[in-house]
Order: C-alpha cells, then sequence, then structure tokens
C-alpha cells in the first residue's frame, strides 16, 4: 500500500458515541494503548470533527444521537471516511428493532467501513483504520464518495 | 519632498516610506497566510459553524449572560421573597397607586387611629 499524503500528514480520528454500552469504546481506548501504540504513526483522537479525517460511530444510534450524528458528519471537511465499530453500530444487535432507536448508523450517515464484533478486538480496529488509509487514498485520488 | 523625511522627536523616529513598506510587508504576509488555509470547504453548511458535542448552535441571545447572573446565588437564596415581590412589579402605574392608597389607609389605621 502506497503512503498517501494523507498517511504523512497523520490521520486523525473523531470517536462519536450514539448510544453504545461502552464495550466498543473501552476497546477504542485499548487500541490507543502502548501496547498497540497507532500514535507512532500520527494515528489519534482529537476533540473535534473539524479536525478529523475518520469518524469512528460507536452504538445503535438512539434518538436523541441520531441529529447530532448527521450534524457532527456534516462538519467533517472533506475527504472523510466513517467507520461503524460494533454489532450494534451495524445492525441495532440487541436493540435490533427497539422503540428507542433511529439507527443503526448506515440509516443516518453512509458508511464506508464496517468493524464487526461484540466487542471488536483492538487489531479489528486497527484493520479497519488501515482499510480508512486506503478508502482516503481513493477519495484524495479522485474517486466520488458513494 | 519634506513629507517623507525622517521625524525625529528625541523619543523615537517617523518615516512614512518605512511605514508604507512595513505595511505592504504585513499585507503579503497575512495573504500568503491566508492563501495557505484549507480552501475545499462548504460555505452556508455546518462546516462553517462551532462544534458544540454535536448540539446546534443557539442564537447570540440564548448565550449572552447577562449581569443578573452575576448575583444569581443571591437571588436563589432569597427566592421565596422574590417570588412574591416580582410579580407585584408588573410595571401598571394603577395598580401602583392602588398600592400606594391601600397602604396609606392601613397606615393612617395604625398610626394616626382615623377610626
Amino acid at each position: 500500500m502506497k503512503i498517501s499524503d494523507s498517511f504523512k500528514r497523520s490521520l486523525w480520528v473523531f470517536h462519536f458515541n450514539s448510544g453504545s454500552c461502552n464495550g466498543c469504546d473501552i476497546e477504542i481506548v485499548g487500541t490507543l494503548m502502548p501496547r498497540y501504540d497507532p500514535e507512532r504513526f500520527g494515528i489519534k483522537l482529537v476533540g473535534s470533527p473539524r479536525h478529523a479525517d475518520v469518524l469512528l460511530v460507536t452504538g445503535p444510534v438512539v434518538h436523541a444521537m441520531a441529529d447530532r450524528l448527521r450534524r457532527v458528519y456534516e462538519q467533517m471537511p472533506e475527504p472523510k471516511v466513517v467507520i461503524s465499530v460494533g454489532t450494534c453500530s451495524q445492525s441495532g444487535g440487541v436493540f435490533f428493532d427497539s422503540y428507542n432507536l433511529d439507527g443503526p448508523v448506515s440509516d443516518i450517515i453512509p458508511v464506508d467501513i464496517y468493524i464487526p464484533g461484540c466487542a471488536p478486538r483492538p487489531e479489528a480496529i486497527i484493520d479497519g483504520v488501515v482499510k480508512a488509509i486506503a478508502k482516503l487514498e481513493r477519495l484524495k485520488g479522485g474517486e466520488k464518495h458513494e | 519632498m519634506a513629507f517623507i523625511e525622517t521625524l525625529s522627536t528625541g523619543y523615537g523616529n517617523w518615516n512614512p516610506l518605512f511605514w508604507t513598506f512595513a505595511f505592504v510587508i504585513a499585507l503579503i504576509l497575512g495573504w500568503i497566510i491566508w492563501r495557505s488555509g484549507e480552501s475545499s470547504y462548504k460555505r452556508d453548511t455546518e462546516q462553517v459553524k462551532p462544534y458544540l458535542s454535536g448540539n446546534p448552535e443557539p442564537e447570540k441571545g440564548e448565550v449572552h449572560i447577562r449581569a443578573g447572573n452575576m448575583y444569581w446565588g443571591f437571588t436563589e437564596a432569597l427566592k421565596g421573597y422574590y417570588d412574591i415581590l416580582v410579580p407585584l412589579h408588573n410595571g401598571i402605574l394603577t395598580d401602583y397607586i392602588l398600592w400606594f392608597l391601600g397602604v396609606m389607609a392601613v397606615m393612617l389605621i395604625i398610626v394616626a387611629g382615623v377610626f
């Protein structure tokens, strides 16, 4: 895989919890710990979507979070990639078809990469981020967002 | 050409040519910084609005901190007193005159013993 401009400049990630049980969020924190240390490649969490290349979404998207998720996605600069982390964010998981869901995530915003699991292991999250880098390379190369 | 000569005041020097030159340099620097910015953002979208944890941006008037906020603790502590007193200050002059006459009547009864 070619090292892209976005990778050289560091891939900055914004984490959005749309109603998760925190299982996936704990795994994301585990991914950032020294055992895996993605920050040595410039991959790190940022505090604002305005600075982010990647939106990392956990949770099945409850009513209260749907508008907020939409707004956060719109505030991110182009090109951007959305990673859906965990079973809940992809199908609702154990909350499937629940009365208080607006999700899953793909019903609210376009998703590029799915990382399944309850909760997914850090290795799986890192694999998803590598796929996000490849996707950003293609987007920077002129490919249209699906 | 006196207008381009250096003026020495004893405390410093002033030269219009030097000032113009410095101004042009500042403009060029500003332009270089502006040019290096991200130009692909979309105007009139959420991309130009502040990030407030995903919440919509409130009206400016709603987030304005008024002088009343400075003594919030005072009004909160005397809430029982203010809850009664504030509605009485309704701004209707005839109501105020009624209160005045009422209080005066009571004072006359108590102090002067009219009846």
